[in-house]
């Protein structure tokens, strides 16, 4: 009997629900908030929401992003006011994905996706340019040929954003304080922050039995 | 400033926010506050700059006194108490922040001014908090640009009137003003009139706001990517503290640091923004070796080789006299020394001058007595014999001018024609170009009644010599080259018989070039060898550390590209000079330089001098090497190291010491440091300034060469207090920023310090009598038909740093010939019209314009100026210059 005394821990599983899931062939609804490949959004109208302030490459703790401004040409202006940001650049070697950028930018134009499957073979290419991170025309992400998107990643760039404002204050949940996306128009904000899931819209098409589901808190 | 007076009647006491403290009489609340730790918010208030009280932010509350007075226009009196953080200041300070903001737009994210805003700062440290102000802000186009070099943006604008004030007050050029009322307030320039100070620059450094913003700085990076570092301005010889700013390895920003004996905080725009130069694509960035009629790319080693050969060939072939140094005044004082080093100390020949004959003989610059810029502003009078300070040393001008409108500093302006600093100046005495001598000798004289002299009426020359005195006590002479037209030796001949007549007068030299006085105190000039001594007088000296020395003296600029044209100097190292636009007589450098067989450019740009090079060694520049320099008042400075060079480019004591090896010699330093410590150990004026000493927190703006030791005040200290002095401070750990390796260089230096305290066994340090700058040779007569040429300089000229750099490089005027309404006339000319120019060497054909400045008889051209000009029509080999000018018809 002892012999077997050992194995009752494996039989015990074996009758288990089983958590491990066919990745990559299979995978998880992440986290609605999780922090994966930035985007950078538009307006409606198509302008850049980036204005080159830098406070996101400032607030960086991995020093990963570079940006540089310049003056919008006037006859062709590429965002709304003064500057652009005419470079903009993150280094997904040394990303944490601590979404610090999001934070500080006054503009919407940094949010993140929840694409965290995509890798190099050098260096040159974990730098991900402007052209690669500013959303399409449809203002979705670009879907770059070594990332693997699944169903419904691209939807939920603004997530954080949305949860509260300003400055994550839980008392200004439901208050719109963000500007309308691109493809999008003004997003809802995101309910549940006071403990309350009646305070707010709900969140577009995940539902939260999914998010429940699939969260690793 | 924190010496406290022993005698009570000397200062106040005086109590702010409960701390008790001695304040002079007469300063104000929100300086002495300051002083003690306490800060007063203040946008409008510049140290530098007369209150105004205009912004309200620096409100306290004074015991005794209704109301809340501003601290920045109430004086400190005996025994007063003041508040700084009572809540009625706060709720004051609330108010005026909340009333600021009420128009001021919240674009902070691309404004430049965000993260380095005073108003930002304020509004954190002692804001509201929030605004009740919900309606549409008051709107105006953005940014105007009010000038090439600074763009207005009027909605974040405070009225603070600091930029007004620094225009009217500090520069002098009140171009721009408040307009309007109400909240319509704004700064504007007058129609057609765009704000064309050469300072312009500093109202964005004082700018509380983002409303004046720099064009070549504008979005170039954000104040928290940016890294800094001290260094000194080498744009000219006066020496401004900066602060030198990089973002991702490209200079970005040079601001002025606030340096009590130099620049106040202040800096001219050529200076603030010839930064770009560094930045530019042009830069040489690999050797370049002749190849036919080609430069081509070649390896260091390659290229030291070929210009070793090349010097060795004509040293061995024409002996070590018929190679020669042109130039050096541009980089570090061990760059200069290396320089020094190699030619007089390896090659052997004296042949070297750093100024290209627009300057002044060295042995004058050396060897007369030497004044502060200081001691300047605070003399009884000036005498001003040199070029226009505003156009070739502006913060000198602006120093002087303070004196003059603050300080009652009587100026006597002696000069070819009137300059910026005329309107200053109690009396302009113009003189016919080519007789400073015959002015200065009656200027001396004493006689009354005054000859006429010089084309200077005698009645001008008695009350200039009123105002000067008998005896030159308390007389500072400014001194340089005002006309590159005339020879440079009439000049330092007339600077000889003011100190031969005045023995208390004192010379602040008035050289141009970055690091001219430093080049000339490291030997860069023919007859002198390292820390100011002549050739002769230090042959002992320097030929046990150095082996073998010069024969005899060599040749200076004139001279070498007179030998050089002639084909009696073989072989030219150009050292950045460009003599075929800075020389003054361009025909001849151009023969100098095809007549010199063999040509070595160390250069970082491509100019027309070193196009014509059979070699060309690229060479830092400034910001891209660290070492010292050295400023009018013989100051010596550190410079530092902010961004590496392009290429493969190197330091030019590196260069000197690679082609000294080659040329079997051996310099015998390895870092800048080993190169300074070998400075402070032998040259006699330099003896003891250590890298040790130059690095101490009260040097932290400069020392004052001769170094005469440690311990107050210089000049009078008997040599017990000297020792008594620096024995105290061997006992401190002093802070230093020494750079790395010189602590063990400053141990070496010790026993010489020890064995010499009082200079015993040093040469003594030149000094310059009359007759000592050589042959003056008076003009010829004034021919009735000429008329004679005076050619100063413009700040914006066609030199390597405004030509490369893109904001300042359109700012260059094009060459118009001044004269006198009265020669115009006589000639049927106005302004506007074209004329036939020609001098002994060519004929131009130039825009002349009417300009009462001019003397009659006289004709003005500035020199270098893009396009042909001056250097065509002036011949180096006589003393002046006179032209024919007709018209073209």
């Amino acid at each position: 009997m002892g012999y077997f005394e050992g194995f009752r821990v494996t039989f015990e599983q074996l009758f288990r629900p089983r958590v491990t899931i066919q990745y990559p062939e299979e995978k998880r609804p992440k986290a609605l908030r999780f922090h994966g490949r930035h985007v950078l959004n538009k307006y409606e109208d198509g302008m850049e929401k980036c204005i080159g302030c830098e406070l996101c490459a400032g607030v960086c703790p991995a020093r990963c992003i570079h940006v540089r401004g310049l003056d919008n040409p006037p006859d062709a202006p590429v965002s709304p006011g003064e500057r652009y940001g005419f470079v903009y650049e993150i280094n997904y070697l040394r990303c944490i994905h601590c979404d610090l950028c999001v934070e500080a930018c006054p503009t919407e134009a940094i949010t993140e996706s929840k694409l965290f499957e995509f890798s190099f073979s050098n260096r040159q290419d974990a730098i991900y340019t402007k052209d690669e991170l500013l959303v399409a025309d449809d203002g979705q992400p670009k879907h770059l040929p070594w990332e693997d998107w699944r169903e419904g990643e691209d939807l939920h760039t603004s997530a954080w954003v949305r949860a509260t404002a300003p400055n994550g204050d839980a008392d200004y949940e439901g208050r719109v304080a963000w500007s309308a996306e691109l493809g999008y128009g003004v997003r809802p904000p995101e309910a549940g922050q006071l403990g309350d899931d009646d305070a707010g819209a709900p969140i577009d098409d995940i539902t939260v039995e999914q998010v429940a589901e699939g969260g690793h808190h | 400033m924190t010496e406290q007076t022993e005698t009570k009647k000397d200062t106040v006491t005086v109590t702010v926010d409960g701390k008790t403290f001695e304040a002079a009489p007469g300063e104000l609340v929100i300086a002495a506050a300051e002083r003690h730790g306490i800060y007063i918010p203040r946008f409008c208030w510049h140290p530098r700059m007369k209150p105004v009280g205009m912004c309200r932010m620096c409100l306290v509350e004074i015991e005794g006194v209704r109301g809340l007075p501003p601290a920045c226009t109430t004086p400190v009196a005996e025994g007063m108490v003041v508040d700084t953080r009572t809540p009625v200041v706060k709720k004051a300070q609330d108010g005026v922040l909340e009333f600021l903001l009420i128009n001021h737009p919240l674009d902070c994210p691309v404004c430049d001014r965000g993260g380095e805003c005073p108003l930002q700062d304020q509004t954190f440290s002692f804001g509201p908090g929030e605004s009740r102000f919900v309606e549409e802000k008051r709107h105006f186009e953005k940014p105007i640009a009010i000038s090439e070099l600074v763009a207005l943006d009027r909605e974040r604008c405070i009225q603070c009137a600091r930029c007004t004030r620094f225009a009217d007050e500090v520069a002098g050029d009140p171009l721009i003003s408040f307009v309007d009322r109400g909240d319509h307030t704004q700064v504007l320039t007058f129609p057609d009139d765009p704000f064309t100070s050469y300072f312009s620059g500093n109202t964005v450094q004082i700018c509380p706001v983002g409303a004046l913003t720099a064009s070549p700085y504008r979005f170039k990076a954000r104040p928290w990517d940016l890294d800094q570092v001290e260094s000194t301005c080498s744009t000219c010889a006066v020496g401004c503290r900066v602060n030198l700013q990089s973002s991702q390895n490209d200079l970005v920003r040079m601001l002025g640091v606030d340096s009590e004996p130099v620049n106040h905080s202040w800096l001219c725009d050529k200076g603030r923004f010839g930064y770009q130069a560094v930045e530019h694509d042009g830069r040489v960035t690999h050797p370049l070796v002749r190849k036919g009629d080609e430069l081509i790319e070649a390896s260091w080693s390659e290229a030291y080789a070929a210009a070793a050969k090349g010097l060795a060939d004509v040293r061995d072939l024409h002996g070590a006299g018929a190679i020669a140094f042109l130039g050096g005044a541009r980089g570090t004082n061990e760059d200069a020394y290396a320089w020094a080093k190699l030619a007089k100390g390896v090659l052997a020949t004296d042949s070297v001058d750093c100024q290209l004959d627009d300057g002044l003989p060295a042995a004058a610059v050396l060897g007369l007595p030497r004044a502060t810029i200081d001691d300047a502003c605070r003399a009884k009078a000036v005498l001003l014999l040199g070029p226009d300070l505003k156009e070739e040393l502006p913060v000198l001008y602006l120093r002087l001018r303070e004196a003059v409108v603050d300080g009652g500093v009587a100026v006597v302006e002696l000069g070819p024609q009137s300059t910026g600093m005329t309107r200053h100046a109690k009396t302009t005495l113009l003189y016919r170009p080519g007789e400073a001598v015959e002015v200065a000798r009656a200027l001396t004289s004493g006689r009354d009644p005054m000859p006429d002299a010089g084309g200077v009426r005698g009645e001008e020359l008695a009350a200039a010599a009123g105002i000067l005195g008998r005896a030159g006590e308390g007389v500072v002479v400014v001194l340089g080259r005002p006309s590159v037209a005339e020879s440079g030796r009439t000049v330092a001949e007339a600077a000889a018989v003011i100190a031969a007549a005045w023995p208390q007068a004192r010379f602040l030299p008035a050289l141009r070039r970055g690091n001219v006085m430093g080049a000339l105190d490291m030997g860069l000039a023919p007859g002198v060898l390292p820390g100011r001594v002549g050739l002769d007088a230090g042959r002992e000296w320097f030929s046990q550390e150095w082996g073998v020395l010069p024969e005899e003296p060599g040749l200076d600029a004139a001279g070498i590209v007179g030998a050089a044209a002639e084909g009696r100097v073989q072989a030219l190292v150009l050292l950045g000079a460009d003599p075929i636009n800075d020389f003054p007589d361009r025909t001849l450098a151009r023969r100098a330089l095809a007549g010199a067989g063999f040509v070595v450019a160390v250069d970082t740009f491509l100019t027309d001098s070193s196009r014509e090079a059979d070699v060309v060694l690229p060479a830092a520049m400034y910001g891209e090497k660290a070492g010292t320099t050295t400023n009018i008042e013989g100051r010596v400075t550190r410079v530092n190291q902010k961004v590496t060079a392009p290429g493969t480019v190197r330091s030019d004591w590196i260069i000197a010491a690679e082609l000294a090896q080659r040329l079997g010699g051996d310099l015998g330093f390895d870092s800048t440091a080993a190169v300074w410590a070998e400075i402070a150990r032998l040259a006699p004026s330099h003896v003891g300034l250590t890298a040790d000493v130059l690095g101490r927190r009260e040097n932290r703006d400069g020392v004052v060469a001769p170094y005469e030791g440690e311990g107050p005040p210089r000049h009078e200290a008997p040599v017990e207090q000297i020792e008594a002095a620096a024995a105290v401070h061997q006992g401190e750990t002093l802070p230093s920023e020494a750079v790395a390796g010189a602590p063990e260089h400053a141990a070496v230096d010790e026993p010489s310090d020890d064995d010499d305290p009082a200079g015993a066994g040093r040469p003594p340090l030149l000094t310059f009598a009359v007759g000592d700058a050589g042959s003056t040779a008076a003009p010829p007569a004034v021919d009735a038909y000429a008329l004679r040429l005076v050619a100063g300089r413009r700040l914006y000229d066609n030199g390597v740093t405004v030509r490369h750099s893109a904001h300042l490089a359109g700012l260059a005027p094009s060459p118009r010939l001044r004269a006198n309404p009265y020669d115009l006339d006589r000639l049927g000319l106005g302004t506007g019209d074209r004329v036939r120019v020609t001098s002994s060497r060519t004929t131009l054909t130039l825009e002349v314009a009417a300009d009462t400045g001019i003397p009659r008889g006289s004709v003005a051209l500035p020199f270098n100026l893009p396009g042909e000009g001056a250097a065509d029509l002036i011949d180096g080999t006589q003393p002046v210059t006179d032209l024919r000018v007709e018209t073209t018809n």
